[in-house]
């Protein structure tokens, strides 16, 4: 089903201006908190009215400002997850579920709430109240309440920030299951990186009311069109420079800690001599050279010295600074518990490391 | 000794108890779930017999329904009902007096009921009415029955401004708290005493009941 939008909105001091169009599929809606993400669900379920723009679902309106049109939430035919549910406190488990189609023929009902208790693993559970279920089986529970109703999109807020740490993976599992058995066009906002990485094969990225970036994951993940969708994202190696030089294919950028690097240049973008540009590698990117073995072809480029003044565990790899040149430019690298042992790494040691040209994303 | 008093007083109240938690059912949901201009002022309204003396609120009813005022005469006209130094103004004066407590527990319930719970319900296609019958009330009956209980007791015990709306007409409109100021200004200590005990019990147990339906022992 295909869902267009294009909503604006202000709050106090807040703007929000946000276009999307979806395919089919799952989009994740990522971004840190206060961007406005569950605002945009809210508007496109009708909840809360949008200034200006449009909500299109397949050939259909259900919000145009230009046509005075807005369609009441109950008629929209819209799921919506909320960030804790809003089960029912008062219904059990089966009578939550049946709650959106209770209008039609009791077998009907039962036929359609039997398959979703069986395909959401809640068998047994039909007479349970929501506060007799664990977190899994709410946010289940809930998700099947909501695809009773046969919905046109979905819409998750934050599915499994209210549910513990070590069943999050598995849920997250069983939503792409799920959503694989009803393939119903979704947005699933978060703002856990991880997260939007492992669900998303459409990524948009939204800071401040404003789409920043949107694209396939690995489009967005490893070639950021702004500083802050690259901050977003996990980059935590941005610096500034100079471009000194630059010729088609490749760039050549000045920064006075870490000195030139030389990188392929983005594609699209025309960079001059002089321009400033950002220029970004990501932590687990950064290759050690290690002093022992000649420098092979891959690494010879961008070849910097620093000392290491902190280590940190990260389970199983570890966070490592590197302080270089004479400014305060702190390299973060990210390397397997292993490699620090072997090569017996430690705080105050000075070691060269490498930033791939192939690794090396610049940021116009 | 007589029972009138207490009939009437079981009457009355009763008949203003129905009439309060039916308009203040309507006023909670409106003050709890709605915006409008005037909001505030129509909450300050409907609280203020908790605060005006009971003399005075009684002193308005009594201009606003009385034969002279447009709405008496509407009543007497059109309906052929007499308010004024009747038991429908006993009624009138309970229904007034005890809404403000049945109103006030009414809405915080209904505002308990969280907006995404309701919103949930839209979101499944249900109407208003839907999800007031199947949602809100169900959700809120707690409050809504101890704010009931609390305006049954209110009314049961209103005294100045039913003296005032209603008069003192032993027989027809002398309610028990009113019997009770009769009883001790004439100095008839037994009757003043037996209902005395009567209305210090009744109130004892209805606090009692209303207690324990807000913390959800029933």
């Amino acid at each position: 089903m295909n869902f267009d939008l294009s909503l604006k909105k202000s709050f106090d001091g807040f703007h929000i201006d946000v276009n999307l169009s979806i395919n089919e599929g799952l989009l994740v809606l990522f971004g840190p908190s206060g961007a406005g993400k569950t605002q945009i669900l809210r508007m496109i379920s009708g909840i809360t009215r949008p200034d200006e723009g449009f909500v299109e679902i397949g050939n259909e309106k259900v919000f145009d400002s230009a046509n005075n049109i807005n369609i009441p939430v109950r008629d929209r035919r819209i799921g919506y997850l909320f960030q804790d549910y809003a089960l029912f406190p008062h219904m059990t488990v089966y009578q939550n579920i049946a709650y959106g189609i209770n209008h039609l023929e009791r077998p009907l009902v039962q036929i359609k709430v039997d398959e979703l208790i069986e395909v959401m693993r809640l068998s047994g559970l039909e007479k349970r109240y929501p506060h007799e279920l664990s977190g899994g089986q709410k946010q289940r529970c809930a998700l099947a309440r909501t695809l009773a109703i046969e919905p046109r999109v979905l819409l998750l807020d934050e599915p499994f920030s209210a549910l513990d740490f070590q069943v999050r993976e598995k849920l997250r599992a069983d939503l792409l299951r799920i959503h694989t058995l009803y393939p119903i066009t979704t947005i699933l906002v978060t703002h856990d990186l991880e997260e939007a990485f492992m669900l998303g094969k459409e990524i948009a990225v939204i800071n401040n009311g404003h789409i920043e970036q949107s694209g396939p994951r690995e489009e967005v993940f490893y070639r950021p069109k702004t500083r802050s969708v690259a901050k977003f994202i996990g980059t935590r190696n941005i610096f500034d420079g100079t471009v000194v030089d630059s010729d088609g294919s490749h760039v050549t950028i000045l920064n006075q800690d870490i000195g030139k690097v030389k990188t392929f240049a983005t594609e699209g973008t025309k960079l001059e001599k002089g321009q400033e540009v950002s220029f970004c590698i990501r932590p687990e990117e950064v290759l050690i050279i290690r002093p022992d073995r000649p420098l092979d072809d891959r690494v010879q480029y961008n070849i910097i010295e620093g000392e290491i003044v902190s280590i940190t565990g990260k389970g199983s790899t570890q966070i490592m600074f590197l302080k270089t040149g004479s400014g305060d430019t702190l390299l973060k690298i990210e390397l397997p518990n292993f490699v620090i042992r072997k090569l017996s790494l430690d705080k105050g040691r000075r070691i060269r490391v490498s930033l791939k040209k192939e690794s090396l994303w610049v940021i116009p | 000794m007589n029972l009138f008093p207490l009939y009437l007083t079981v009457k009355v109240s009763i008949t203003a108890t129905i009439f309060t938690a039916s308009a203040g059912l309507v006023l909670a949901w409106i003050l709890a779930k709605k915006e409008f201009f005037g909001k505030t002022v129509l909450d300050v309204l409907i609280m203020q017999p908790l605060v005006i003396p009971p003399t005075v609120l009684g002193y308005y009813l009594l201009s606003a329904f009385g034969a002279g005022s447009p709405i008496g005469r509407f009543f007497e006209d059109v309906l052929g009902m007499q308010i004024v130094f009747t038991w429908k103004g006993a009624v009138l004066a309970s229904l007034v007096s005890s809404l403000p407590l049945f109103v006030k527990p009414a809405k915080a319930a209904i505002e308990g009921v969280g907006n995404e719970i309701e919103d949930a319900a839209r979101l499944l296609g249900k109407t208003e009415w839907y999800i007031i019958r199947t949602i809100t009330l169900p959700l809120a009956w707690r409050g809504i029955a101890a704010g009931t209980v609390m305006a049954f007791a209110r009314a049961t015990g209103e005294f100045g401004a039913t003296l005032m709306v209603a008069g003192n007409i032993p027989g027809r409109t002398q309610t028990l708290p009113i019997a009770i100021y009769d009883a001790v200004q004439s100095g008839d200590d037994y009757t003043a005493n037996l209902l005395v005990g009567i209305i210090t019990l009744f109130s004892f147990l209805v606090l009692y009941i209303a207690e324990r339906f807000s913390k959800g022992r029933f």
